[in-house]
């Protein structure tokens, strides 16, 4: 017999009720849940515009509060981790609940994240996943993912797709130093970020993709989602939460335990100079970016980036991933070693740098350059 | 402490374990007691980039959220291995999770606390042979899995 899930759909939700919403789903699926739901889908997307950053970044670092005021974009935090986000009636936003799997986290976000790519498939998009927490069209990133387990043993897969974004708009809200990237800036976000509408060169809105990624679900688990409205005890619960949790101040604008540090090395190649910066937390990188005089980024160095993010700074690992990202190529025809040389330079310089900006973090997208 | 080598694992048979959560327990006296993770449960995790843990006086129930990790975009809890009131929390291994790894039974404990209910001990896994035992079949289940690191 077919598993039958649920499937919710809402529209321009403000950025305290789209994320509440989220987490009231869970509370049904917690090991005291006498009588467990079928798992819930929901499809939706944020009013115009939202900007979330991630359970541990700081506000101020990530969004550009003035730009926000300005331009009435609303600023959230979400239980999942990774860097800020802009959502809004481009931006597709997915919410997977259910009862936690006994798997590894990691593998439990690819697993859902199979669901999306099924679904883009449809659309003719080959994505693919990539590092520990994206999926990617040829290289370039086409949806964000993130896990959320609650001590109750509920799970929330989260992720956002893009079926189009405002690049420009992007720069004016979260807090990518753009004026260091000059007019560079656009460039190196679409050299890294991908859009549905530009890889099918047909425009799509998030709605017009929802139904897209609902049947890469159904047919990824063999599942048949049936629509259905909040319950009242989850609308209950939404409530509490957006009142005392997404819409406190307290949540939106506490301080990270401990913020990034930035570093930045270059090193010299025959096609000029490349600069490697890297956002450093607690030992872990949590961005690199690669910058430098060429016509067009090497693939070899945007799958160095992606390999790299989330991995403890030790130069062994540092190695052996650039190794293998690199497949034997000799990039910029310069070694490998140069690279890693160049990461571990950066890595170290910004382990050991006070936090004399230690506020800027850099997006989901793009770290800071400084 | 007796430290064995489990599994490929150097663990510390003395403890406790919560043996779902890979969250152990050391008894201190005087109503005192130690948690922190072992090293399958850290390994699974990933290397942790945020650490938060809960403030002295808050008193949890077994399997309660002490604090909460950031690993890789994954979000997860850190749950009381048994009832209690948090005493202290380490704030060394809050600013420098790397000594999870690096220390799991040492320099990265979590957090101390006052049990409240000594009779959720014995819903722990204790004594040589079965912390033993409980660790080598953690082992092959997470490694027929493919959890284990790659």
């Amino acid at each position: 017999m077919i598993e039958h899930w649920r499937l919710l759909q809402h529209d321009g939700a403000e950025a305290a009720r789209g994320l509440a919403v989220d987490e009231a789903l869970m509370s049904g699926y917690g090991r005291g849940s006498t009588s467990m739901p079928a798992p819930s889908l929901r499809l939706y997307t944020y009013a115009t515009h939202c900007a979330l950053v991630g359970r541990y970044q700081n506000v101020e670092a990530e969004v550009d509060l003035a730009a926000c005021e300005r331009t009435g974009t609303q600023v959230g935090r979400r239980p999942t981790g990774g860097g800020a986000i802009i959502m809004g009636e481009s931006q597709l936003g997915v919410a997977f609940v259910s009862r936690a799997p006994a798997e590894r986290p990691k593998d439990l976000i690819k697993t859902y994240a199979k669901g999306i790519v099924r679904g883009l498939a449809e659309l003719g998009i080959e994505a693919t996943f990539r590092g520990k927490n994206d999926l990617e069209v040829g290289g370039r990133k086409i949806a964000g993912l993130g896990l959320y387990l609650d001590e109750h043993g509920a799970l929330l897969f989260h992720s956002s797709i893009l079926a189009d974004l405002d690049i420009e708009f992007m720069l004016e809200v979260l807090r990518i130093p753009a004026a260091k990237l000059g007019d560079k800036a656009i460039d190196a976000v679409s050299d890294r970020v991908t859009t549905v509408t530009r890889e099918t060169g047909v425009s799509y809105s998030a709605t017009e993709l929802r139904s897209v990624i609902a049947v890469g679900f159904e047919k990824e688990f063999g599942v048949s989602l049936f629509s259905v409205d909040l319950t009242d005890t989850e609308t209950k619960r939404a409530d509490v939460l957006e009142r005392t949790r997404y819409s406190d101040p307290g949540w939106v604008f506490q301080r990270s335990p401990s913020p990034d540090r930035q570093g930045t090395a270059a090193f010299k190649t025959p096609e000029g100079f490349v600069r490697v910066h890297i956002a450093l937390e607690n030992g872990v990188i949590k961005s690199v970016l690669f910058t430098g005089d060429f016509n067009e980024l090497p693939e070899a160095l945007v799958r160095a980036e992606s390999a790299l993010r989330w991995v403890r700074l030790d130069p062994e690992r540092v190695s052996a991933i650039v190794e293998t990202a690199l497949g034997g190529d000799e990039v910029l025809q310069i070694s490998s070693e140069k690279i890693v040389q160049a990461v571990l330079e950066a890595g170290e310089r910004a382990s050991t740098r006070d936090l004399a900006h230690p506020d800027r973090q850099g997006s989901c997208y793009f770290p800071e350059v400084g | 402490m007796s430290d064995r080598v489990v599994g490929g694992y150097t663990i510390d048979v003395d403890l406790l374990y919560d043996g779902e959560r890979h969250v152990w327990l050391l008894i201190l006296g005087e109503g005192r007691a130690r948690v922190g993770m072992d090293p399958l449960g850290v390994e699974t995790m990933g290397d942790v980039v945020q650490m938060y843990l809960q403030e002295p006086g808050v008193a949890l129930n077994r399997g309660a959220a002490f604090g909460t990790i950031e690993a890789a975009k994954f979000v997860g809890p850190l749950t009381m291995p048994v009832s209690g009131t948090i005493l202290t929390n380490n704030q060394a291994v809050a600013s420098d999770p790397g000594l999870l790894t690096r220390d799991p039974f040492g320099e990265g404990w979590l957090i101390e606390i006052e049990p409240s209910d000594p009779a959720e001990f014995d819903l722990l896994v204790r004594g040589e042979e079965q912390v033993v035992e409980w660790f080598e079949s953690k082992v092959r289940d997470y490694g027929a899995k493919g959890m284990l690191a790659e």
